[in-house]
């Protein structure tokens, strides 16, 4: 169901007065959430500031570039942006795909051990990843993938959720698609890629991008698995940023590239967004 | 003709499943894959570890249930809990009830109400490396930072905040509430717009208006949507791990010190794997009997949203 305009619960009539206090109470939160983006903004574009001071001037003189420049010049950040790109492609590729095919085995598969499995990964996706972050970080050690692509991008390259998701999906296709293409010849992989899968494409986006949001905001399992600057993800990198206590400009010039990149794809992808949430209410 | 026997008879069905099951075997292998190597052998290492000392290079000693029985004495480990405990009960009241009141307070048909909803989903799509470079330099101790001169503006002298060993946790509270309260708001707004308006109407004939009005139709209807926020929301917060760990390290004095970052701590500043674990073991017994305690809400699949 998607959240839509109006509302069953608002009957009263239109009244100036409340419609103004609301419209104030509104805008009193928007000003909380959006106020400190455009601090980082601002501050990012300001010359040689080592601290947020208030009262702030929102347009500095001069707009500087400076703090990127600086920002580039002494960290890898642009090693780390093209991490999180590459990395973040590949898993939302990788995943998406794997739980449109995984998707179409249990909606419409026979085969031995189907519910077992199934089972299984219900029981995956209620176990918490955070409590086997350690676990896996003895097993990577020891296959030897710490500071590998292989490690970051592997756990996002099958989604359980997604799984469940495009199971449902491929559930409400009725069965006379797949009984047409099997008359006309198709195997297995004919029916799903050419006559099913087209039909699960808005819930394949939604999983898409569920699923960049969830990588490229990960920290913690990437965190674990690299240790070499070069090898870090953008939001490993900008965490270790934050740790290192530089000038304000240089800390906000960062947190405007990790910040671009999340808010460009919620701009485009708003709806896909609102959707999964509504689904779900899990994120990737 | 002989007849067939009964073993030959199950022989031939035997081959036919096998070969009905074979085609779908290539569709769930690299997800069963990736299973294996992410999931299920971690999860059987995690108890392998939990009875040895080691520190993954040099030492490697088999240590029985000890690491079970330190748990019992360990201070900074029960401090650990009871942050974890602390920070559980100030978040989920407070994002319960600031989500659920934007989300009345959006849940009408004004102009420019996808605007502001969305505006409130910003913070949402912020990774916490962001979050945090924001808000180490807002939550300033300096008078002129940034929340400490708001503050000032009413008259509240300067705090130490992050610094402080009784404000840092509630100030990470605050983040947390920041970034999330978006999310819990589009939850709401689906639960609140699934109650049909001829429930509302009904109640009307029968008298009742304003408060009683949703007294009597909104809150019990949004019973089902409470119930998995709280759920979702609480396993949410026993995970807290990001923002504690650039904020403040678990400090000042291990006031931040929670569960999650406790493991952390012990696996990767001290290379007590073993230990580390063994308390991962601990943490997975607790999520899931908070998340048993809790699951008769929740449903998968097809879900009332």
């Amino acid at each position: 169901m998607s959240v839509s305009e109006t509302s069953s619960a608002s009957v009263e009539k239109a009244n100036p007065v409340r419609e103004t206090i609301i419209y104030i109470l509104m805008a009193a939160v928007a000003i909380t959430t959006v106020g400190p983006f455009l601090i980082m903004l601002s501050v990012s574009l300001t010359q040689d500031i080592r601290f947020i001071t208030f009262p702030i001037e929102l347009i500095p003189s001069p707009v500087t570039l400076e703090n990127f420049q600086t920002l580039f010049a002494r960290t890898d950040a642009l090693r780390w942006l093209f991490n999180s790109v590459y990395v973040a492609v590949i898993s939302t590729l990788g995943g998406v795909i794997t739980s449109s095919m995984a998707g179409f085995a249990f909606a419409r598969g026979d085969f031995w051990g189907k519910n077992v499995i199934f089972v299984l990964f219900l029981g995956i996706l209620i176990m918490p990843d955070t409590a086997l972050i350690v676990p896996q970080f003895v097993v990577l050690s020891q296959l030897g993938l710490v500071n590998t692509y292989t490690a970051l991008i592997g756990p996002w390259f099958a989604s359980i959720f997604g799984t469940f998701l495009l199971r449902q999906a491929y559930l409400s296709i009725p069965r006379d698609y797949d009984d047409a293409a099997t008359i006309d010849g198709a195997n297995l992989w004919q029916s799903w890629w050419q006559v099913l899968m087209p039909q699960v494409v808005p819930a394949m986006a939604t999983l898409a991008v569920l699923r960049f949001m969830g990588n490229w905001n990960s920290f913690f399992y990437p965190m674990i698995v690299t240790s070499q600057s070069d090898m870090r993800t953008l939001t490993v990198g900008l965490g270790t940023v934050a740790r290192s206590g530089g000038d304000a400009g240089l800390d906000m010039a960062g947190a405007v590239i990790g910040f671009l990149p999340t808010l460009l794809v919620f701009v485009l992808m708003q709806r896909y967004i609102i959707r999964g949430i509504s689904l779900s209410g899990v994120k990737g | 003709m002989a007849a067939v026997s009964p073993s030959q008879r199950a022989t031939s069905q035997f081959l036919r499943r096998l070969r009905r099951s074979l085609p779908w075997y290539p569709f769930i292998i690299i997800n069963a894959v990736i299973f294996v190597i992410f999931n299920l052998v971690p999860w059987i290492s995690m108890f392998r570890y939990s009875v040895l000392k080691t520190d993954l290079l040099s030492t490697r000693e088999f240590v029985g249930i000890e690491h079970f029985v330190t748990m019992l004495s360990d201070a900074k480990l029960h401090k650990a809990m009871l942050n974890t405990v602390w920070f559980t009960l100030m978040y989920i009241p407070l994002l319960v009830a600031v989500s659920l009141g934007v989300a009345v307070l959006v849940n009408r048909p004004l102009r420019g109400m996808k605007t502001f909803r969305a505006l409130y989903f910003l913070p949402n799509i912020t990774s916490v490396a962001v979050l945090a470079l924001i808000f180490r330099r807002f939550l300033s101790p300096r008078p002129d930072g940034p929340i400490n001169f708001l503050i000032g503006l009413v008259g509240i002298p300067p705090q130490r905040w992050l610094i402080d060993v009784n404000q840092a946790m509630p100030s990470i509270v605050g983040i947390s509430l920041w970034e999330a309260f978006g999310y819990f708001m589009v939850i709401w707004l689906a639960g609140l717009q699934a109650i049909p308006s001829e429930l509302y109407d009904a109640a009307k004939v029968d008298g009742a208006n304003g408060w009683r009005l949703h007294r009597y139709v909104t809150i019990p209807l949004l019973r089902p949507t409470a119930a998995f926020i709280i759920v979702i929301a609480t396993i949410g917060a026993l995970q807290v791990f990001g923002s504690i760990f650039i904020l403040t390290g678990g400090g000042p004095v291990n006031a931040t010190t929670t569960v999650v970052y406790q493991i952390y701590s012990e696996a990767f500043n001290f290379g007590r794997f073993g230990y580390a674990s063994a308390l991962s073991i601990l943490f997975f017994a607790i999520i899931l009997i908070v998340a048993l305690i809790q699951s008769r809400y929740l449903r998968f699949g097809e879900d009332v949203y």
